[in-house]
């Protein structure tokens, strides 16, 4: 197992190297840069040139490409040149913002997923389980923009049940109380919560229905059953705990997305997180804040991969990595 | 991740921004209510020197005390503000200013007129590298300004131009605090956490900003200047929503009092659902046209140019494109790219090309352009009268003109392909000529220097804005006042020698009743000479909740004036 996850380590290098490489030449092939939000129709063509190199821009693409390999040597990602703020500094500015959003679609959307694909499982071929294949493909196939207006048009604007967008009363937070505000947050967190975390938990609901399905037909569950086990202990203690092998692994994959936030749903609810910055960064050809961010989202996926591999080892006792 | 830690992230997200409003601060005047406005884009940086999005402009005008304030009837006029008094010397190239002995900043510290002198320094510094340094362009160095005392200074030019625009350019730059930023490192400015709170002598100051979220503001209780200034409203909010739909049921719902560029397809059901709302006009800021790219020989002989504008329905277009469902249109026909809000400089005159196919269709054949094949489309030594027109993504109004251009231009015979490119990439494309034809738009300055746009593209000569106009000849040398310049927003390549002349004589007169005849004849000659279409010039609908009196929105800003805003006490909404 160690032997495993040090061999996966060592792979990380060659990837970050990789993604870091794609991402800047790709950012450096598409035309204009990240300077022409400075200029006006007044710029002259010598404070044109002084803002170009003052922002090392005038500088070879391949020097300033090994510059920037050798500040990540040293996790040193650099200064937005649209912001002129620190990367670093960036980054924690919107990414509790998105930890919070996704976290709480991770924890609240995914059980319920899990507990409808299991009950349709169990009940396969009940009107139950009909209703909620179809309600679950309904809704593995919306796009999550078109259901995040639809949530807002209903649920804020004609029936005025919750906030349509931010994440607190802009007017009011200031003088509520820390419960009043962790309520109002949670108050807004629920519309962009599920539109974000619908499309997951129908699909979290078919991969565990077909778990269920697969896990239910064999022999050691016909032994249980045999044996005079409860039906609820059957499907609590054997099928169950064999059936979560598959989403265990969709739970670690699902890890960067904790990081990298919805880009859509972050617009539409005008939510400040980590998609926002990286399409406004790489709209704006911010070469530095674009980097940081990959370079923070490839460590994710990678970290999601090796805790995929572990709890998987961990839960099934027949899997070994050498 | 347990329930602790997501409680915990709920506290932390979303608090990460700067101090939050003073609320224990004794009012030291009567305020009341809340204006809540929903904003595109973030604020980014609050040094004006430095500063680029909307919403930093929006919130400096609101902390800073402005060295001369403006206010706009047909043209800016200034009115005293931190200077009580300015005066021109007789040949126009000094201008001296007394200013306020009672302007403080929020630690009591006076502003005097070295805080100014330390503005421009900065935008002058190359360290600095200010986007806004063409301010100081025609500035003699060491005496812009000249601080005489606390009040007195001067502003040294090195020679006379349209006073409207030198106005502009020694209050463009409000008072800086010296002793606070004297001693920062001006490479790194940009990165100064003044950027992101800074000290306040103006009539409001900032109490929190919370990134990508909202940004407040309270008035300045430390504010020492006239009364007049004093802010009625006990805070402004301004909300980050970056989605128009989600802006708009906001509005709807009363969560916000104030959104810009509300589209014109739902001003009508707006207005009727929505008593509460005023809907305001506010034009003539930007404008679309068709450039025809003169490098290319399709677009060289001005019949054919005009040929194509005739066309045009650019009525019907505005019919369809810039129209409330009542069918109010929210634009008028463009002339120039002079704006009609200038009413004094703009030519009222011009008559726009009337919409005449058969007309378009004989001015092409006198061209030399007729179907000599049949097969529709116009050809000339065997080549048709094919070309591109390309446009950016991200503007349904255009991608819907393109459309209609393209309908238009081929009943005249001429055969219109449409391209879509990324904004970027078509910009870029504008400034390297790398395009046939391009529908593309301006905004408009509210003073006015046609060279970026029309001054013939490389000329090398005479500076037009350069000191001595009597060098004899300029063809050979490279010197002080003998310059090559690029203008690479000519995107078309026109090429006027008689527009050259206007407008260095333009920019060369000072009082602006004298220059305005000599922009006018200068908009005659480009509008005959078609380099662009010109198509319209837009309204924007500003909604805007009505409880509030006294609101400035016009042509300067969607929000101006924040201090006079007010809520009449027995229509408040919000009690804080």
């Amino acid at each position: 197992m160690f032997k495993y996850l040090l061999r996966k380590l060592l792979l990380v290098l060659p990837l970050l190297i990789g993604v870091v490489t794609l991402v800047f030449f790709l950012i450096e092939l598409s035309p204009g840069d990240v300077a022409d939000k400075f200029f006006t129709p007044e710029t002259t063509p010598e404070v044109r040139q002084q803002i170009i190199a003052k922002y090392g821009l005038d500088k070879p693409a391949w020097f300033r490409y090994l510059l920037l390999i050798k500040n990540l040597a040293v996790l040193e990602f650099g200064t937005s040149i649209a912001h002129g703020r620190d990367v670093t500094t960036l980054i924690w500015e919107y990414l509790p913002n998105t930890l919070l959003l996704s976290s709480v679609t991770l924890l609240v959307i995914y059980p319920v997923g899990i507990a409808l694909g299991t009950f349709q499982g169990v009940r396969q071929g009940s009107l139950f389980d009909s209703t909620a294949s179809v309600v679950s493909l309904f809704f593995y196939s919306m796009p999550s923009f078109w259901l995040a207006l639809m949530l807002q048009l209903y649920f804020s604007y004609r029936f005025d049940l919750l906030p349509t967008s931010g994440m607190h009363d802009p007017v009011e937070y200031d003088y509520m109380t820390r419960p009043e505000q962790i309520v109002d947050t949670l108050k807004h967190i629920i519309l962009p919560g599920v539109a974000m975390g619908v499309a997951s938990a129908a699909g979290a609901a078919r991969y565990m229905r077909s778990s269920i399905l697969e896990v239910i037909r064999q022999d050691f569950v016909r032994t249980a059953r045999a044996k005079g086990l409860p039906e609820s202990t059957v499907i609590r203690k054997h099928v169950i705990r064999n059936a979560m092998l598959p989403i265990v692994t969709l739970l670690g994959l699902s890890l960067p997305f904790l990081f990298s936030g919805s880009v859509l749903i972050e617009i539409v609810f005008a939510w400040p997180g980590m998609g926002r910055l990286i399409v406004n960064s790489i709209f704006s050809q911010d070469t530095p804040v674009v980097i940081g961010c990959f370079f923070v989202f490839t460590l994710m996926v990678v970290i999601g991969n090796l805790i995929a591999d572990i709890s998987y080892a961990l839960v099934d006792p027949r899997i070994k990595y050498d | 991740m347990r329930i602790p830690a997501l409680l915990a992230l709920l506290a932390i997200a979303g608090c990460s921004g700067d101090s939050g409003p003073s609320q224990d601060a004794e009012k030291k005047w009567e305020t009341r209510d809340t204006l809540v406005i929903a904003v595109q884009e973030d604020m980014d940086n609050l040094i004006p020197v430095v500063s680029q999005s909307a919403a930093d402009s929006y919130i400096e005008g609101a902390i800073y005390f402005p060295t001369i304030d403006s206010e706009f009837d047909c043209s800016l006029k200034k009115i005293p503000a931190l200077a009580t008094e300015w005066n021109w010397s007789d040949d126009g190239t000094v201008i001296s200013l007394t200013l306020r002995d009672d302007i403080s900043w929020e630690d009591g510290t006076k502003v005097t007129a070295n805080d100014i002198l330390f503005g421009y320094d900065l935008v002058r510094d190359p360290a600095v590298a200010s986007p806004r340094i063409s301010y100081v362009q025609h500035a003699i160095e060491g005496k812009f300004p000249l601080v005489v005392d606390d009040t007195h200074l001067e502003f040294h030019f090195t020679h006379a131009y349209d006073r409207d625009t030198q106005a502009a350019h020694i209050s463009a730059i409000p008072a800086l605090p010296k002793h606070l930023l004297g001693e920062a490192d001006r490479a790194s400015l940009r990165k100064h956490a003044f950027g992101k709170s800074p000290m306040s002598a103006g009539p409001f100051r900032l109490a929190a900003h919370e990134p990508g979220q909202r940004i407040v503001l309270e008035p300045n209780w430390n504010f020492t200047g006239p009364e007049e200034y004093r802010p009625k409203l006990n805070r402004v909010i301004l909300r980050v929503i970056p989605e128009y739909a989600t802006r708009l049921i906001e509005l709807e719902k009363g969560t916000i009092d104030l959104m810009q560029s509300v589209q014109f397809e739902d001003v009508d059901r707006l207005a009727k659902e929505h008593p509460n709302l005023r809907l305001v006009r506010r034009g003539w800021r930007s404008m679309d046209y068709v450039a025809w790219n003169q490098q290319n020989d399709l677009f060289k002989d001005v019949k054919v140019r005009r040929a194509l504008t005739m066309a045009m329905d650019v009525d019907h277009m505005m019919s369809q494109l810039l129209t409330s469902d009542s069918g109010e249109v929210y634009g008028r026909r463009s002339v120039g790219t002079i704006t009609p809000a200038l009413c004094g400089v703009h030519n009222d005159d011009i008559q726009p090309l009337p919409h005449n196919l058969e007309q378009a269709k004989a001015l092409l054949a006198e061209a030399g352009w007729t179907d000599t094949n049949g097969n529709g489309v116009v050809d000339k030594d065997g080549q048709e009268l094919s070309f591109t027109l390309t446009t950016n993504n991200g503007n349904p109004r255009r991608a819907k003109a393109a459309v209609f251009i393209q309908d238009y231009l081929k009943q005249a015979g001429v055969e219109v392909k449409i391209e879509t490119l990324a904004a970027n990439t078509f910009f870029e494309n504008l400034r390297k000529k790398d395009y046939q034809a391009a529908l593309s738009g301006w905004s408009a300055g509210l003073f006015v220097d046609p060279s970026t746009i029309w001054h013939s593209d490389v000329t090398k000569g005479v500076d037009p804005q350069a000191v001595n106009h009597e060098t004899p000849n300029c063809s050979d040398t490279v010197t002080d006042n003998c310059v090559e310049r690029r203008y690479e927003f000519n995107f078309v390549s026109y090429n006027s020698a008689k527009a050259d002349e206007l407008i260095e004589q333009g920019l060369r007169t000072p009082v602006p009743s004298e220059s305005a005849p000599i922009w006018q004849e200068l908009q005659q000659v480009i509008y005959e000479d078609q380099p662009y279409t010109f198509l319209w010039w837009m309204d924007e609908v500003i909604a805007v909740d009505s409880r509030f009196e006294n609101t400035s929105i016009d042509v300067l800003a969607p929000f101006g004036n924040l201090h006079d805003w007010s809520v009449p006490a027995d229509k408040v909404k919000y009690e804080r």
